[in-house]
């Protein structure tokens, strides 16, 4: 204990990790009251890396886990040792910034405070902060964190356990966005005047001008579209409504056209996030883990073994298909071929087409058994998943097309261009008011007099168990029943335009990363870099 | 306020007079009809009675302390009445139980607390407890004779 508080300096009161320190319940523990040490205390030259971590080189004390994390975990060699003796530091070799996605969990790892985060410095004390265990939603992994409060305030997001799904780790995303909560949100309801100004009204105007609209169009004309983080409530509620009024135009975000959700093999991580550790050979098509759920890329990463061809076409897919490709063998030799298929896919013209050539694949490498599915499709946006369980598929194509009147649940993404300019508009932001989108749903039914059988949030959740009723467990993992054996095949060519990237900047995703501080300098720095 | 408890107390003795009656008339299984027995004696206002709660048990922090703390279980209340007082700029609370969960109820194990919330007559759903998957590792491997080297492709 002596020689380890040596040189770290009495930084307790100033310190970040205080009340959460390893070194600080080992010297109250173990410790003397009173040190020996009378020479001069060395001291290290911060490092800086980048606007997430912060550095207090002086407190570190060469346990060399961050070291560790960073090559084994995350994979980049970017931390190491240098020097020797007393003059031994942590650091990047030259100065560099961590370029990982996961660089935020080595504030967690290291036991003092010697690596903070930057955005919390010196803004909470730990003991202060109220923690409520939750579940991440800025990618579809659903990582299980840890959401700090200091009152109506987020302070700060930490991980938590999940063997299951993140293990001990969340990225960067997770981890920062949370000052995106507090900016750019939308307090009242607002209605645009003709002069094209948004002026705020109460609830009962803004809900009766809406039902009002709704009822000038044809039923066909409505469209619904789910934003990517709205809860499995809203979204019932929004398909229930929209299915009353006559129109089955309704969609999530980020699934596209897509119109089979009736097997859910076909849209969801067969072989669970864990069980990718059993693969022996992984088929990575259309996706990008690392951008796209940087979780899901460590894991993949974790299983090392795996000889990767990321397919850059349909063409090299088609080749593979066809057992023309020296990857087919590999996949013929693999004991658990895993493949994974990014969602970014769902938008693509030709996915049939795409999902059969796969489907052969995994047939022919014996991919779909009974004690082995390792046809995953990784999902990019939170609700997604709930969506196609809960049946939230437009009935055209092209609905959007045609529409007139166009309820938005929070959704950001979707491409307008398309919808008719004289549409009506009935767009709500994601962060509106605090209150939770199925009330609103709720009294707007009422409106508009087509009445939703629910009000509470009780009742909406066994309305959602007569559809759906796995997404009701919490925490458990509900697998598939069916595979697409029984799927009638396709005979649809595919276009070869190559895949293209379905996360363009992985800081940015959705509209609480957008309106964060934190995530827009990480992503200026990725564009410089 | 002396009369209004002694009117409360009446009612709660009414109530557990029509309830021993309830009981004799009725099967045995109907027992199982949740009356919150605590709550109905102990002046608990009603809407207390039926407060939906979670039980978990709170994970392992991610930071680097020891696991002293680990393995309790909590009941944690859902209540969303904050605010930030205008006065002074801290938090008030119009939930009475805002601050019990986390403070005040702590218990050795899950039937403990499911066993608590029943009596107090809430509503709960239980958490399943993530325990970390321990794998045998050793520092040796890192040196290990694992084949030729494959090319880098
Ligand atoms: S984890 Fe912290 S204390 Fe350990 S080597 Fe890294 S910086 Fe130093």
């Amino acid at each position: 204990m002596e020689f380890l508080l040596m040189n770290h300096p009495l930084d307790c009161p100033i310190c970040d990790q205080g009340g959460e320190c390893d070194l600080q319940d080992q010297s109250m523990a173990f410790g003397s009251d009173r040190g020996r040490f009378t020479e001069v205390k060395r001291s290290v030259v911060d490092k800086n890396l980048g606007p997430l971590v912060k550095t207090v080189m002086t407190r570190c004390i060469q346990c060399t886990r961050c070291v560790r994390f960073a090559t084994e975990v995350a994979g980049v060699q970017d931390l190491g040792m240098l020097g020797r003796g007393s003059g031994e530091e942590i650091g990047t070799y030259v100065e560099k910034l961590m370029t990982s996605e996961l660089s935020g969990n080595v504030i967690d790892i290291c036991p003092v405070g010697a690596l903070t985060s930057k955005p919390f410095a010196f803004k909470a004390r730990n003991w202060e902060l109220k923690g409520t265990e939750t579940i991440d939603v800025t990618d579809a992994v659903g990582s299980n964190i840890r959401i700090d409060s200091r009152g109506p305030e987020v302070m700060r997001i930490v991980p938590r356990l999940n063997e299951d799904i993140n293990e001990e780790w969340i990225s960067d995303k997770t981890r920062f966005c949370y000052d995106g909560l507090k900016r750019q949100r939308l307090n009242d309801p607002m209605i645009r005047g003709a002069d094209g100004r948004f002026k705020p009204v109460i609830w009962r105007d803004a809900l009766a001008v809406v039902a009002e609209m709704a009822h000038k169009v044809k039923p066909e004309e409505i469209v619904g579209v789910a934003g990517q983080l709205s809860d499995a409530e809203s979204m019932m509620a929004l398909k229930d409504l929209l299915n009353k009024m006559g129109s089955n135009n309704v969609w999530c975000e980020g699934n596209g056209s897509n119109r089979d959700a009736d097997l859910r093999s076909g849209y969801i991580m067969n072989s669970s996030i864990a069980g990718l550790e059993k693969a022996d050979a992984f088929l990575l098509v259309g996706t990008q883990p690392r951008v796209e759920a940087a979780i899901v890329n460590a894991r993949i990463r974790k299983t090392v073994l795996a000889k990767q061809a990321q397919g850059w076409g349909p063409d090299t897919l088609l080749e593979i298909a066809e057992r023309r490709h020296p990857f087919s063998s590999v996949l013929l030799n693999a004991k658990n071929p895993a493949i994974i298929v990014g969602a970014g896919l769902f938008e693509r013209k030709d996915k049939d087409a795409i999902f059969s050539a796969l489907e052969t694949i995994a047939k022919y490498a014996n991919a779909v058994r009974l004690d082995w599915n390792g046809f995953n499709v990784l999902l990019l946006k939170a609700a997604q998943a709930a969506a196609l369980d809960l049946g939230l598929v437009p009935e055209s194509e092209n609905s959007i097309e045609s529409a007139k009147f166009v309820y938005l649940m929070g959704a950001d993404d979707v491409n307008l261009e398309k919808v008719p300019a004289d549409a009506l508009w009935f767009i709500k932001g994601i962060m509106a008011t605090g209150v939770d989108d199925w009330k609103i749903i709720r009294a707007l039914s009422e409106v508009a007099g087509v009445k939703l059988p629910y009000d509470t949030l009780g009742a909406i959740r066994s309305r959602i168990k007569t559809v759906a009723p796995n997404i009701l467990n919490i925490d458990e993992r509900e697998p598939a029943t069916f595979s697409f054996s029984i799927k009638p095949e396709s005979t649809k060519k595919m276009d070869s335009a190559p895949f293209g990237t379905a996360v363009d900047n992985f800081y940015m995703t959705d509209s609480i990363t957008r309106a964060s501080k934190i995530m827009a300098q990480c992503s200026a720095l990725l564009l410089k870099k | 306020m002396a009369s209004s408890l002694r009117h409360g107390l009446t009612k709660a003795r009414s109530h557990i007079l029509s309830r021993t009656r309830w009981f004799s008339s009725q099967s045995d299984a109907l027992v199982e009809a949740k009356i919150p027995e605590v709550g109905i004696i102990s002046g608990i206002p009603e809407q207390h009675l039926r407060r939906r709660v979670v039980i978990y048990s709170p994970a392992r922090t991610a930071s680097q302390q020891g696991s002293g703390k680990v393995g309790k279980w909590k009941i944690n209340f859902l209540s969303t009445q904050k605010w930030e007082n205008p006065l002074m700029g801290w938090t008030s609370t119009g939930d009475p139980y805002a601050n019990v969960g986390d403070a005040g109820l702590s218990f050795e194990s899950e039937e403990a607390a499911k066993e608590f919330a029943e009596k107090h007559g809430w509503e709960y759903t239980v958490r399943k407890r993530h325990t970390p998957l321990l794998r045998v590792k050793s520092y040796a491997d890192n040196f290990k004779w694992k084949g030729l080297p494959k090319s880098e492709e």
